[in-house]
C-alpha cells in the first residue's frame, strides 16, 4: 500500500512538473520573442540612423545581448568579416539553422527569421526600413498571440499535468 | 592578411578565383577594371593586361575573361559588405574606400534630383585603384619646408597625376612623426576625398604619422574651421584646394597662427597667378614655399622649389623621388 501510494505520489508530481515545465516553456518562448524584437529594434536604429553596415550593426547589437540570440548576431558579424564570398542571405540562414535547436521558436518563426535576412542589405535605406518593419509586424503578431494566451496556457499545462498525473495514479491503483 | 588577399576578397567568386591564380605582382598592380560584358583588365606598371580565366595576363584581349553583370552585382555586395545603404554618400560621390585604403570608383546610372546626384543604380563599371604609399618620397623636400624649427606655409603645385597627393601624404607623415632630428608637430588633415588617409571605418589606412587627426570625407572649407576650433593643430593639410571657399578658409588658417600645407592643380607659379583668389594670396606672399611638380619620365618629379617671392631655391635633378 505504501509502495502504491509512493508510486502514485511520484507519478502525480512528475506529471505536474511536466505541466509546469511546459508552462515555463511558453513563457520562455514569449521572453525570447520579446528579446528578438528588442534586438531588431536596436538593429533598426543602427541601420537607419547610424547608417552602420550590416556586419558592424549585427556585432553591436549582439555584444549587448546575452544568450543564443546574442550568439546568432555575433556569429553573423564574424561570418561577414571573414569575407569568403557568400551571399548574406546564405550566411544568415546557416547561422539561424545552426542555432535553431537552442531557440524556443516554432518552425514558422524560424522560417520568418530566415526570410528576414533574405532582403536585408539590399538596395537603399528605405528598403531596409520596409524589411525591418515587415519583420517587426510578424514579431508583434506572434508576441501578441503568446501574451494573449499566456495565462490560460500556463493554467492549462499545469492543471493538465497534475490531473493527468492523478488520472494515471488512479488507473495504476 | 597579405595585400593580394586583402584586394581579391572584394571581388565576385569567379573573379576572385581568376585573380588568385594570376601571377601578377599585386605590389605593382595599379588598377583592376571591371565592366559589364567586357574583358577583365588589370593595369600593372602603366601597362594594360587582360586576364584569362586561367589567370594569365595577356596584352591582347582575345581569350580574356568577360565580366558578367552578375559578377559586378556580386562584387558590389562584397565591396559594400552587404550594405549598399550605408554607402549612399559614397555612391553620390562615385567611390568607396575599402580596407587597405584602396579606392573603388563606380559608374552606372545616376539618379539626379535638381542639380544634385541622389544615388547611383545599375552600377556596371568598377575601377579598383590600389593604394600605393611612397614612404620617404618627401625626404628631399622636407629641408625646404622647415626653417628655424618652424614649418613654412607651403603650396604644392602640380598637374593631375603627377604625385602631389603622394608627396603631401609623406610630408604629413614626416611632419607628424618627426624626422631627421625635427620634432613632430600636431597635424590636422581635412581629407575630403579620403585620398590622403584612405580611412576605413574612421581609421587611416595610410601612415599619416602619430600626431595626425583626420577629418574624413569633410568639405575642406568647413573642415579647416572645425579643426582649428576643436583639435588645435599646428599644421593643417588639405589636398586639391580650388574653390573660393577653400582658399578663403586657407587664408583664415594662415592668419590663425596655424601652418598650412596644401596642393593645387596647376603647371607652375605663373599658372596660379592667373587664378583670382590665389593671385592675391601670391601677391601678398602668404605662401613661404611653392613646390612645383612636373611629369618627366615618371610621376613625382619635383621641378622647382620656390620661396615666397618666386625665387628658385632648388633645381630638378636632385629632387626626384620614386626611383
Amino acid at each position: 500500500m505504501v509502495l502504491k501510494l509512493t508510486g502514485s505520489l511520484l507519478v502525480t508530481c512528475s506529471c505536474g512538473a511536466l505541466g509546469l515545465w511546459k508552462a515555463a516553456q511558453w513563457k520562455e518562448h514569449l521572453k525570447m520573442m520579446e528579446q528578438l524584437k528588442k534586438m531588431v529594434l536596436m538593429l533598426k536604429r543602427e541601420i537607419l540612423y547610424g547608417h552602420t553596415p550590416l556586419g558592424e550593426a549585427f556585432g553591436q547589437v549582439g555584444r549587448r545581448t546575452e544568450g543564443v540570440l546574442g550568439e546568432l548576431f555575433r556569429g553573423t558579424e564574424e561570418r561577414i568579416g571573414r569575407g569568403q564570398g557568400e551571399l548574406f542571405a546564405v550566411i544568415w540562414q546557416e547561422e539561424v539553422e545552426n542555432r535553431k535547436k537552442d531557440m524556443f521558436l516554432s518552425d514558422r518563426e524560424i522560417r520568418e527569421l530566415c526570410a528576414f535576412g533574405e532582403h536585408l542589405g539590399y538596395l537603399d535605406l528605405e528598403m531596409q526600413e520596409h524589411t525591418i518593419a515587415l519583420y517587426l509586424e510578424q514579431l508583434d503578431m506572434s508576441i501578441g498571440f503568446y501574451r494573449e494566451h499566456e495565462r490560460e496556457q500556463s493554467r492549462l499545462y499545469t492543471s493538465l499535468g497534475i490531473m493527468g498525473g492523478l488520472f494515471l495514479s488512479i488507473m495504476m491503483c | 592578411m597579405d595585400r593580394k588577399d586583402e584586394i581579391i576578397r572584394i571581388f565576385a567568386k569567379e573573379i576572385r578565383r581568376i585573380l588568385e591564380q594570376s601571377d601578377a605582382d599585386f605590389n605593382e598592380v595599379q588598377e583592376i577594371r571591371l565592366r559589364a560584358e567586357a574583358p577583365l583588365l588589370l593595369i600593372c606598371r602603366d601597362r594594360e593586361y587582360g586576364v584569362t580565366p586561367a589567370g594569365i595576363l595577356k596584352e591582347e584581349i582575345r581569350g580574356v575573361h568577360m565580366v558578367t553583370r552578375e559578377e559586378i552585382r556580386e562584387t558590389m555586395e562584397y565591396i559594400s559588405r552587404y550594405s549598399l545603404y550605408a554607402f549612399e554618400e559614397e555612391l553620390r560621390r562615385g567611390f568607396i574606400t575599402v580596407q587597405g585604403g584602396h579606392r573603388v570608383g563606380l559608374a552606372g546610372k545616376t539618379v539626379a534630383e535638381d542639380e544634385n546626384i541622389r544615388t547611383m543604380k545599375y552600377i556596371s563599371f568598377i575601377n579598383v585603384r590600389l593604394s600605393h604609399q611612397v614612404l620617404g618620397c618627401g625626404d628631399s623636400v622636407m629641408p625646404y619646408i622647415w626653417e628655424d624649427g618652424q614649418v613654412l606655409h607651403s603650396l604644392i603645385i602640380s598637374p593631375p597625376g603627377c604625385g602631389k597627393t603622394t608627396l603631401l601624404r609623406d610630408l604629413i607623415r614626416q611632419l607628424s612623426t618627426g624626422s631627421r632630428g625635427r620634432r613632430g608637430v600636431t597635424v590636422g588633415v581635412v581629407d575630403e576625398r579620403s585620398e590622403l588617409g584612405a580611412c576605413y571605418q574612421g581609421v587611416p589606412q595610410n601612415d599619416l604619422g602619430i600626431r595626425t587627426d583626420v577629418l574624413d570625407c569633410c568639405p575642406k572649407a568647413r573642415g579647416m574651421m572645425m579643426l582649428i576650433r576643436t583639435m588645435s593643430p599646428q599644421v593643417i593639410a588639405v589636398d586639391e584646394a580650388g574653390s573660393r571657399q577653400d582658399l578663403e578658409a586657407m587664408e583664415y588658417v594662415m592668419s590663425c597662427g596655424c601652418k598650412l600645407m596644401a596642393t593645387v592643380h596647376g603647371s607652375d607659379l605663373e599658372d596660379l597667378r592667373r587664378k583670382p583668389v590665389l593671385q592675391d594670396m601670391i601677391q601678398r606672399k602668404m605662401f613661404e614655399r611653392y613646390i612645383v611638380l612636373g611629369r618627366r619620365d615618371r610621376p613625382g618629379w619635383v621641378d622647382q622649389i620656390l620661396d615666397s617671392g618666386g625665387r628658385r631655391l632648388y633645381g630638378p635633378e636632385r629632387m626626384a623621388y620614386g626611383a
